[in-house]
């Protein structure tokens, strides 16, 4: 008698057992939506997902979708899903774009994820700052994924050739801008630029840089500081020091300018100093954005979000965490040369060899952003890029424009 | 006037035949020259090296041509599966479409009844509105129908784009031929079915040609609809080029290779098509 | 033909079209119009409720809305014109028989063929004002001297899209016409000839009244799809700079993207409204000409 019960009850508890085992391994699908910038970086986040599958040992997979950037417009694509009832699970993300998915309340808040996660601190705790005033709350809804400082390219050679030094504070800079610009066969026409200015849709990040460098900052656009700032921006444009087509350049244009020799100088940052080095090999070379009375330099930013809709936080969580801090940061990094957000890769050999890495971190301590506010989306892709061009065309006075920008970010 | 004969050609010289078409061949040189350039420069772009296009001088011809991004966009990034989207898209489109509409446009055209007018301005004003407003509802309505993501729910919201505008392409068609024969065939005992199918859609061939390559090409471009209502599985060519562009830059290799590789299909198919584009007075039946 | 019985017929061979659009669309354009007398804002979600004609109030006081409503007028006016004209001189030609004729064809839709994405990038770079090919063939022809930043200046921005407009439409126009042309008996030319007229009364006197109901139908159409084509226009400016390329329904767009839906409705609907107002016109004429040709 007394063997059957236990016979009865092992049977039982390996029953049960069994039943705790498969609900904690059932098979789980996260989808990810992501935009990659060229086709290699999309093969390498299809990897990044098929090691997480291979190895996460939860029976968790990644079905990890590429959508196109389409110049930011991926965020509404995302967002149209979303509100449709559609969307993914997990997502890249722009922190722009926090205060229209908040105000929906499409986001998780991760602060119980991230008070249980054993490698929180390996991100720099400013960091989680950064996210929490994006979502204007006390929590944090954006999972930290990497960031790029901007800085400024410059060419050595043309450097010399102009018997310029790397400019060390901001008057300096707007001085190598001027004696940058050169005439190089004669025929009157000037053949290399000072400074590559871009114009359009991006354009703010650099040019935040003048605003601050004057004393000036993102509170009050109105200031005689930032107006300064501005009209010295105007200015160089005015008196050639940047090519004529500088209002609407953008990213493509910027770079081209740079890659032909068209100009000297061009602020981005480290994601694009790998095709710099095949262009150029040891004749490019950054420094950070100088200071005049204020200093700043602009921080771009890529995230992931945990979307409300998903079925499966959880799971979900555990694969932007592999994106931030485990094997999925170091290979994502390492391909792009992105900044890594966690300290442990930071530390490796790779990013601490880069002479771009260094410059990006050497600016890192005034790095900063826009503020996030429901219009700095439509900010920056529209009045932004046609209030600065009106500006640079001569239609508009420095101080009118400083205005339009004043009433188009804080609605006053 | 007498002396004249029927046929112009017979009485001139060939010389002078060519002489005086000369201008219309200049003209239409000129044309063909401006239509095509874009097309020769997106071409040269795509096997030029990155270092050329940015080059100080503009060079008409690379000094070195590298078909590297030919083979990248069939080996590295699998562009056949967006081109079959697109084509299974486009034509399923097409046909719908065009039968759809040319019911519709017959019945404007031949027959006169009450809401005619109000039916045909509806139609016309369904494509006064801009898609961008749209797209959040019609992706509920595509989900709770448990059609995204598959190509139908492409082909059900481009042929609701497409059918106003091929209905009043092909009433207009309709129009300009004249009802006497179909008239003259219906008094000869056809009943107006055969009467349409056997004497107007023959001459209308051509017109049906021409609106259903405006069909076509409407489905093969579309992106604002195409980027919401499909996932990488069934992605089509436009959304599928846009990949190309990235936060830092073009790929100007691939994303021009794609392109030619886009048109040229396109271009051959509609050879073969546009053979029916003529043949609308061959029927006979005018002549009688 | 003309009987005043009731005939079923006609309503049953526009049923599938008419289910077709009103299943799919009705509601989302019901849904629009309501937005449009809502502050519907996406962005501020809790704030949206009814306003009545705010929306167009705001509107009527937006100087780019005026602005837009301008560019729309001279983008259509212009570049529907000028497609039409090109395009018509392009399918008599092509209604020429030479050798090649089928080839010459199909090369001559390229331009509508070529996805948007690809038309944009494409013309931004032979506008470039750097290593752009127009600018090259300018200075090597000697008509310039310093290349132009085509559009980057308000002043050449807007006439650069309108040509890329153009551009795209010629094949769109000439295949159209061409396919009309076709339904004009050989006879009437003939006949015309015999009594001696010359190339320009041909065309005037029998290819034009022959396509009346076609050209009618190709131009409004083709100024509705302008007049909210937005792909060209945004791939190569995206409404700049400063505005001078913003026409409405890029206007709209812009706007639609910024989730500030409401307001983007009610310039929608403005747009439509002012199409209806020269699509009306055209109607009345439409409907007039296709009673004549019975």
């Amino acid at each position: 008698m007394k063997r059957k019960l236990v016979f009865i009850l092992m049977a039982v508890l390996s029953m049960v057992a069994a039943a705790v085992v498969s609900a904690q391994q059932k098979p789980v699908t996260i989808v990810h939506w992501y935009w990659a910038d060229n086709p290699a970086y999309s093969a390498q986040m299809q990897k990044i997902a098929a090691d997480f599958n291979a190895t996460n040992g939860r029976g968790i997979t990644v079905v990890a979708q590429e959508y196109p950037w389409d110049g930011g417009a991926y965020s509404e694509t995302l967002f149209r899903a979303v509100i449709g009832g559609g969307g993914p699970d997990t997502s890249s993300f722009k922190l722009t774009s926090t205060p229209l998915f908040t105000a929906n309340k499409l986001l998780v808040n991760l602060d119980d994820f991230l008070a249980k996660w054993k490698d929180k601190d390996k991100i720099e705790p400013s960091l989680y700052d950064t996210m929490r005033k994006a979502s204007g709350t006390k929590s944090v809804y954006v999972m930290p994924w990497n960031t790029q400082v901007l800085y400024v390219y410059y060419r050595p050679s043309l450097f010399r050739k102009a018997g310029v030094s790397v400019p060390k504070t901001y008057a300096e800079f707007l001085e190598a801008c001027k004696k940058l610009t050169m005439d190089t066969n004669g025929d009157g026409k000037t053949d290399v630029y000072g400074f590559g200015m871009r114009g359009a849709k991006g354009g703010q990040e650099p040019w935040g840089s003048f605003i601050w460098a004057r004393g000036g900052n993102f509170d009050n656009l109105t200031t005689p500081q930032a107006i300064q700032g501005m009209q010295d921006f105007i200015d160089l444009y005015k008196n050639g020091y940047a090519p004529p087509t500088a209002p609407m350049d953008g990213f493509n244009e910027i770079i081209a300018n740079f890659k032909s020799g068209k100009t000297a100088m061009t602020v981005h940052h480290i994601g694009s100093s790998i095709g710099m080095v095949d262009t150029f090999g040891d004749d490019v070379d950054a420094f950070p954005f100088p200071g005049g009375v204020g200093q700043w330099t602009s921080m771009g930013d890529t995230e992931n979000i945990l979307l409300a809709s998903s079925k499966n936080k959880e799971a979900a969580f555990e694969w932007l965490a592999y994106l931030a801090t485990g094997k999925g940061q170091e290979a994502w990094c390492v391909a792009t040369g992105n900044v890594p957000v966690s300290r442990d890769v930071q530390q490796l050999p790779f990013f601490q060899n880069n002479r771009f890495m260094k410059v990006s971190i050497e600016g890192a301590p005034y790095a900063g952003i826009f503020p996030i506010l429901d219009t700095t989306t439509e900010w920056i892709n529209t009045i932004w890029p046609n209030t600065v061009a009106a500006a640079l065309g001569g239609k508009m006075s420095a101080a009118d424009a400083m205005k339009q920008l004043q009433i188009g970010l804080w609605g006053k | 006037m007498s002396g004249r004969r029927r046929s112009r050609g017979r009485r001139f010289p060939r010389t002078v035949r060519f002489l005086r078409a000369l201008p219309g061949y200049i003209l239409l040189a000129v044309l063909l020259v401006f239509l095509l350039f874009p097309f020769y420069w997106t071409f040269v772009t795509s096997i030029k090296p990155q270092k050329e296009l940015y080059g100080s001088t503009v060079t008409y011809w690379p000094t070195e041509a590298t078909f590297d991004s030919y083979r990248k966009l069939f080996s590295e990034y699998n562009f056949i599966r967006p081109m079959l989207n697109s084509l299974l898209v486009a034509s399923v489109t097409t046909v719908i479409s065009l039968t759809v509409s040319l019911l519709a446009a017959y019945a404007f055209s031949r027959y006169r009844f009450r809401g005619r007018k109000f039916f045909m301005t509806l139609f016309l004003t369904n494509n006064m509105f801009p898609t961008v407003l749209l797209l959040i509802p019609l992706f509920a309505i595509m989900r709770r129908a448990g059609i995204l993501y598959t190509p139908s729910a492409l082909i059900l919201s481009y042929t609701t784009f497409t059918i106003p505008f091929s209905i009043w392409l092909l009433n207009g068609y309709l129009d300009d031929l004249p009802m006497s024969l179909e008239e003259a065939a219906m008094v000869d005992g056809a009943n107006r079915a055969q009467a349409f199918l056997k004497i107007i859609l023959p001459m209308l061939l051509p017109c049906v040609v021409a609106t259903g390559a405006y069909v076509f090409m409407t489905a093969w471009n579309e992106y604002t609809f195409a980027v919401m209502f499909t996932n990488e599985g069934n992605r089509t060519i436009p959304v599928a080029l846009k990949n190309f562009i990235g936060q830092l830059g073009v790929e100007w290799g691939m994303i021009t290779a794609g392109g030619i590789i886009t048109i040229i299909p396109v271009c051959i198919m509609f050879f073969f098509a546009q053979k029916r584009l003529v043949e609308g007075l061959t029927a006979g039946a005018v002549k009688g | 033909m003309h009987r005043r019985k009731f005939s079923p017929w006609p309503y049953l061979l526009i049923a599938p079209a008419l289910i077709t659009i009103l299943a799919v669309v009705f509601f989302p354009v019901l849904n629009a119009i309501f937005m449009s007398f809502q502050s519907y804002d996406l962005r501020r979600p809790s704030q949206i409720r009814f306003t009545g004609l705010a929306n167009y109030a705001t509107a009527m006081h937006d100087p780019l809305f005026w602005q837009a409503l301008l560019k729309t007028v001279i983008w259509v006016a212009v570049g529907v014109g000028l497609q039409f004209v090109f395009g018509f001189m392009l399918a008599l030609l092509l209604n020429r028989k030479f050798p090649g004729r089928g080839i010459v064809r199909s090369i001559s839709l390229i331009p509508w063929v070529t996805p948007g994405v690809l038309i944009g990038l494409m013309w931004r770079w032979i506008f470039d004002g750097n290593y752009g090919v127009l600018n090259d063939l300018l200075m090597r022809l000697g008509l310039i001297h310093d290349k132009i930043p085509f559009l980057a200046q308000q002043s050449t921005a807007f006439p650069s899209v309108i040509l890329t407009i153009i551009w795209q439409g010629i094949p769109f126009f000439a295949l159209m016409l061409l396919a009309g042309l076709q339904g004009i008996p050989e006879e009437l030319y003939d006949a015309a000839n015999v009594d001696g007229a010359n190339a320009f009364q041909r065309f005037f006197l029998i290819t034009v009244p022959s396509l009346k109901n076609t050209i009618f139908v190709t131009t409004l159409l083709r100024i509705i799809w302008v007049a909210n084509s937005v792909d060209v226009i945004f791939n190569l400016t995206e409404g700049g700079p400063a505005y001078s390329t913003q026409t409405l329904s890029v206007y709209v767009f812009n706007k639609g993207n910024t989730l500030n839906l409401g307001y983007a409705s009610t310039m929608a609907i403005l747009l439509a409204l002012a199409l209806a107002l020269v699509a009306v016109p055209y109607l009345k004429r439409l409907f007039k000409a296709q009673e004549e040709s019975r």
